[in-house]
């Protein structure tokens, strides 16, 4: 992260690099079965990026982001967490800088049902036995609109809350990136549209770099810049992306992957 | 359904195997106690069928009425009689026997096999017209021919390291003999081969020794082929002088010995069958906690059923007919183990001392009968609960998320119930403290009060968890966030806990009862042999029918070193239907070796007609010192009115009641014998050579036992010691049976839990982190259960030992710290251990399953 992380986010003539997959493949099964999810995936995300990777079902978007994130291995190509190369990382270092670098937001929340909402949000930093810098905290709560509810468990909040929950968890520990997978699959629109919107202003008011799988034109129309995926490759980018032009473009992939 | 319930039960193979162990293991208990009593039963059985096989009538001498003249005291089963009775047309042969008994030394000066009475047999080799006795053949050597030779069984010779030529040390009534081994015999006598020894004397040292010169003890006939035992029988009685002699078929008497020999043996049955009600009690738990989780896991399973039309009747007979397959399975591996168990506990029971027969393991109807009721009917009522838990799920919840099922417990008719029974155990338990004594009643309501006691604690476990784990969450607590998520998933069910804690709560509780009971019983007898006794040495005959030699209590009291050498003969007393044991002491010199403590009256009293009696036996017939009881003594006929000069408080040296030895001993069944002697030293010294001195004093004899204080208090422990043996056996099944529950119950809670896990990894925690989160849940369950049983068998040994108080004087509550940290430790390490298996699963969970679908 950067050393002024309340730096209003202002354009930057060089934007640092914070992941990057290069050659990236993934092959599942051998022989007959065997499946390519990924095939050769080169991308970039850049410090105080907001991207969403889209395309249709099957067409390798979770995969990518797993292996970005270290949650699963590629079958070859690189990954890179700033200067990090995660095939040199054993599980134990892989796990520290999940722990670390990373914020993950899950489609179905996964928050611990036994901790409290600020216990949860607080976990990593916890897990890693650091205390929480009570102004960031203090921030990111107040950011999410959970100052009212820290007390209470998981089971005693909406969807929204618990979402809310996630983001302020992956945000606590002040991470170089912030993994969402799905993250308002689960939501009803505008639970939805209000987690998508922290995730923004996270971006636009902390600093953060933010990616996204999602396979909801709206929820793309939130961000900085998506890609499309089809068939295991990058077929697509597009900048400052709007609902109605995600959804053009997802008609025509969608058309092509049919065709071809 | 049978498909379905066969496909579950192929579906969770895992975790019913526990539930199969478990079940398993009970039954292995009760089948394998079956099949070893039968066994032995009925090794014992033939063994005595055999002995008496070609008997067919025994005639005896019979014991002449009161006040009858001298010369009816005469036997009249002489060489006379036994050629009358051989001309008797019927009978084949006529075997005379004399009967009597001998203890011996082995080779070593040890004596040999004496722990039990009545199993030191001797009689007299009689041989018949072939010129050898054909009820002992002749393994080795000759037969005795003399005053100066004896035979011995095989199984004895060799228990004293004995080879022919060996003279040998014995006693029968008084003084000590030695006689040359002449020969080594074979017996079929299962009083013999069960452990005791046979001494063969020629026949006329057998006479003067057991019966008088010419006569013999008893006359066996047995039947020529064709002749009727019962008529033959009848015949034979018609000439034996009337009162004098009887006649008693030989069938009779192998059945009167197969009664006893089952009277005998039946306590062999008792021990392995209170592991098997433990194994079984706990083991119910255990299938209890896997059903209900099994259902709480199918629940949407279940209620798709439901959904589709399967009626509430249908799902329940499901989950019982799965409960019935596994009972069966269980029953059978079951009875195969029991098999192995029922081989191999003749060798455990037998100790050095007593051995039990060997024979081939018989299968009776009833092992079997046993192994189906106890494996199926245990798991079906254990699944009983649960089956009607799965009845409950509303078809609707199979359109529910995955989300896990809350607990729906009713805590307020649960904490109500479970108050009730608390209050109704204790208040029972509470009540016995002021009781007197260990009647029967008493034990009863105490018994009763435990397993009030026991069922509160189960169900308020549920409740009790959240408290007394946030409590034990202190101490985990210092593992950081691991420790907290730890005690948190404990707490997520309280009643799966509960349960799974169960199994350690009722093993530790037992084991802690016993313990505690164990120990303050030991000290306390081991402070009350030591309190009575004034003595520094006791020498004491092993029965009441032999004595100390007179000639001994001389050489006893010229040993040097000695001071005082008390004699005291013990003999019975009957008063009021029971028999008591009095001690005929000297008054002048009784204060010298017992330390009497007396609530009224004084020893100085005691004389002719005047006797003292012990604050119970006082108490139980109401007298006290200044007053009288009618008792009939040792031998004699009459009841006698005794004053009492005294009552003193309990003392195991002096028995119940205290006598001049003068008439004590005229009453006793040896007339004028002395059963102890106690010795006091000069200056209260003792040594190895004393002892060894007292021990030639008295001619090394093996009818007697010379102790110094510390060997007395250790045989009075001796009960005690036994206890111990049964309490670790317990606490072994219960943390084995405990563990397989906490194994089953982690395994379930991290198959739940993937996704929970999944999602910790992801965030990152490491797999160091996940193993000792699922272990120390582990130990904050085990921690739960040993707590609680702890705390029960504390206040169970309490209030039960209460009772002791009245039987003994010094009992007071003394806790075994030792043992009871052993007892902790044990539970938490074998617990936790438990959670090995469980906890490598969990930590090898991918990150993925975080984001896994459903």
């Amino acid at each position: 992260m950067t050393a002024e992380p309340f730096a209003p986010h202002a354009p930057q003539p060089m934007p640092t690099i914070t992941a990057a997959t290069s050659g990236l493949t993934k092959v599942y099964g051998s022989g007959d079965t065997q499946v390519v999810a990924l095939d050769q995936v080169s991308i970039t995300f850049k410090e105080g990026e907001f991207t969403a990777i889209m395309g249709p079902s099957g067409c390798g978007k979770s995969t990518l982001m797993h292996c970005a994130a270290g949650l699963d291995s590629p079958t070859s190509g690189s990954v890179r967490i700033g200067t990090t190369e995660l095939s040199t990382l054993n599980d134990r270092r892989l796990t520290q800088l999940r722990r670390d670098r990373i914020g993950f937001i899950f489609q179905a929340f996964n928050l611990l049902p036994t901790l409290t909402a600020l216990e949860n949000i607080t976990l990593p930093l916890t897990i890693a036995g650091r205390r929480p810098d009570p102004q960031w905290l203090e921030r990111v709560v107040a950011m999410v609109g959970l100052a009212g509810r820290l007390g209470h468990r998981p089971a005693q909040l909406s969807g929204g809350q618990q979402q809310r929950v996630a983001v302020a968890r992956a945000l606590a520990a002040q991470p170089a990136i912030i993994f969402g997978d799905e993250p308002t699959g689960n939501l009803d629109s505008r639970a939805g549209a209000e987690v998508l919107g922290f995730l923004r202003d996270s971006v636009r008011e902390l600093g953060q770099t933010v990616v996204m799988v999602t396979h909801d034109p709206v929820a793309a129309g939130y961000a900085d810049r998506v890609v499309f995926l089809s068939d295991g490759q990058l077929v697509d980018e597009m900048t400052r992306p709007t609902p109605d032009r995600v959804l053009d473009r997802m008609k025509s992939l969608d058309t092509r992957s049919r065709t071809s | 359904m049978l498909r379905t319930a066969l496909r579950n039960i192929l579906a969770h193979k895992a975790r019913l195997v526990m539930t199969v162990l478990a079940v398993c293991l009970g039954v292995a208990f009760v089948c394998g106690t079956l099949v070893f009593a039968d066994s032995t039963a009925a090794a014992h059985r033939a063994a005595a069928s055999k002995n008496f096989a070609d008997i067919a009538v025994t005639v005896t001498a019979k014991e002449p009425p009161p006040g009858s003249s001298p010369d009816q005291h005469t036997s009249v089963l002489d060489d006379a009689l036994v050629r009358k009775l051989a001309a008797v047309p019927g009978v084949a042969a006529v075997r005379p026997s004399v009967d009597g008994s001998a203890a011996l030394n082995a080779a070593d000066g040890t004596p040999l096999r004496t722990g039990k009475s009545g199993s030191n047999l001797a009689g007299a080799y009689v041989p018949d017209k072939d010129g050898a006795d054909s009820r002992y053949p002749l393994l080795k050597g000759h037969a005795p021919r003399n005053s100066g030779e004896l035979a011995l069984d095989s199984g004895t010779a060799e228990a004293g390291h004995f080879r022919i030529g060996d003279s040998v040390t014995l006693a029968t009534d008084g003084p000590v003999m030695t006689k040359r081994l002449a020969g080594i015999v074979s017996t079929k006598d299962t009083r013999v081969t069960a452990g005791g020894t046979l001494t063969l004397f020629d026949k006329a040292t057998a006479q003067k020794l057991f019966a008088t010169p010419g006569h013999y003890t008893a006359i066996d006939l047995s039947a020529a082929p064709g002749t009727d035992q019962f008529a033959l029988s009848r015949k034979v009685a018609g000439m034996l002088p009337a009162e004098r002699a009887e006649a008693t078929t030989g069938a009779a008497q192998a059945n009167q010995q197969a009664i006893l020999v089952d009277t005998l043996t039946r306590g062999y049955e008792k021990l392995p069958m209170v592991f098997a009600g433990v194994a079984l009690f706990i083991g119910s738990f255990l299938i209890i906690n896997t059903f209900t989780m099994l259902v709480a896991r199918r629940a949407r399973e279940i209620a798709l059923l439901r959904a589709i039309g399967a009626s509430r009747r249908q799902v329940a007979g499901s989950i019982l007919l799965e409960a019935l397959l596994v009972g069966l399975a269980a029953s059978a591996a079951g009875f195969l183990l029991g098999l192995g168990i029922a081989a191999v506990l003749p060798d455990i029971l037998s100790t050095g001392a007593t051995t039990l027969p060997h024979g081939p393991l018989v299968i009776g109807p009833r092992p079997v009968a046993a192994a189906l009721v106890v494996g199926v009917g245990v798991t079906l009522l254990a699944a009983w609960l649960p089956s009607r838990q799965a009845a409950k799920v509303a078809p609707v919840e199979a359109m529910r998320s995955a989300a896990q099922p809350p607990a729906t417990a009713r805590p307020r008719i649960r904490a109500v119930v479970g108050l009730v029974l608390l209050v109704a155990g204790a208040g029972l338990l509470i009540s016995l403290t002021g009781a007197k004594d260990a009647s029967e009643e008493n034990l009863r309501s105490a018994m009763l009060g435990c397993a009030v006691l026991v069922v509160a604690l189960i169900v308020l476990a549920p409740l009790l968890a959240a408290p007394v784990i946030r409590l034990t969450g202190r101490l985990t607590g210092g593992f950081g966030i691991v420790g907290r998520l730890a005690r948190e998933n404990a707490l997520r069910d309280p009643r799966r806990t509960a349960a799974t804690a169960a199994t350690l709560m009722i093993s530790t509780a037992l084991v802690t009862g016993l313990a505690v009971i164990g120990n303050s019983t030991g000290q306390a007898l081991d402070r009350q042999a030591a309190a009575g006794l004034g003595a520094d040495y006791v020498i004491s005959s092993r029965t009441t029918m032999t004595g100390i030699d007179p000639a001994a209590l001389g050489r006893v009291a010229g040993t040097s070193g000695v001071r005082t050498a008390a004699a005291v003969t013990d003999s019975t007393m009957v008063a009021g239907g029971h028999v008591r044991t009095i001690s005929g002491i000297d008054p002048d010199s009784v204060n010298a070796v017992m330390k009497l403590d007396f609530t009224s009256g004084s020893a100085k009293d005691i004389g002719p007609g005047r006797i003292a009696l012990s604050g119970t036996v006082a108490r139980e017939h109401g007298v006290r010192a200044g007053g009288s009881i009618d008792v009939r003594m040792g031998r004699s006929q009459d009841l006698k009115k005794y004053t009492v000069v005294g009552v003193y408080k309990d003392n195991p040296v002096a028995h119940d009641a205290l006598g001049a030895r003068s008439e004590v001993a005229q009453h006793s069944y040896l007339p004028g014998s002395v059963q102890r002697l106690l010795v006091r030293t000069e200056g209260d010294a003792t040594s190895k050579t004393l002892q060894e001195q007292l021990r030639t004093a008295v001619g090394n004899s093996p009818l007697l036992k010379v102790q110094d204080r510390g060997e007395l208090v250790d045989e009075a422990a001796g009960v005690v010691s036994g206890l111990l043996d049964v309490m670790y056996g317990m606490l072994a099944i219960g943390v084995v049976i405990g563990a397989l529950g906490i194994v089953n119950t982690l395994a379930m809670s991290v198959a739940e839990r993937t996704r929970e896990i999944g999602a910790l990894r992801a965030i990152g925690m490491d797999r160091a982190g996940i193993r000792r989160m699922i272990r120390l849940e582990a130990a904050t369950v085990a921690a739960f259960g040993t707590l609680l049983g702890l705390a029960g068998g504390v206040f169970g040994a309490w209030a039960v030992g209460a009772l002791a108080n009245g039987a003994l004087e010094q009992y007071s509550l003394v806790l075994p710290w030792g043992t009871l940290l052993l007892v902790c430790l044990l539970s938490l390490v074998i617990g936790t251990a438990a959670a090995a298996v469980p906890a490598r699963r969990a930590a090898a969970l991918s990150p993925l399953e975080a984001v896994a679908e459903g």
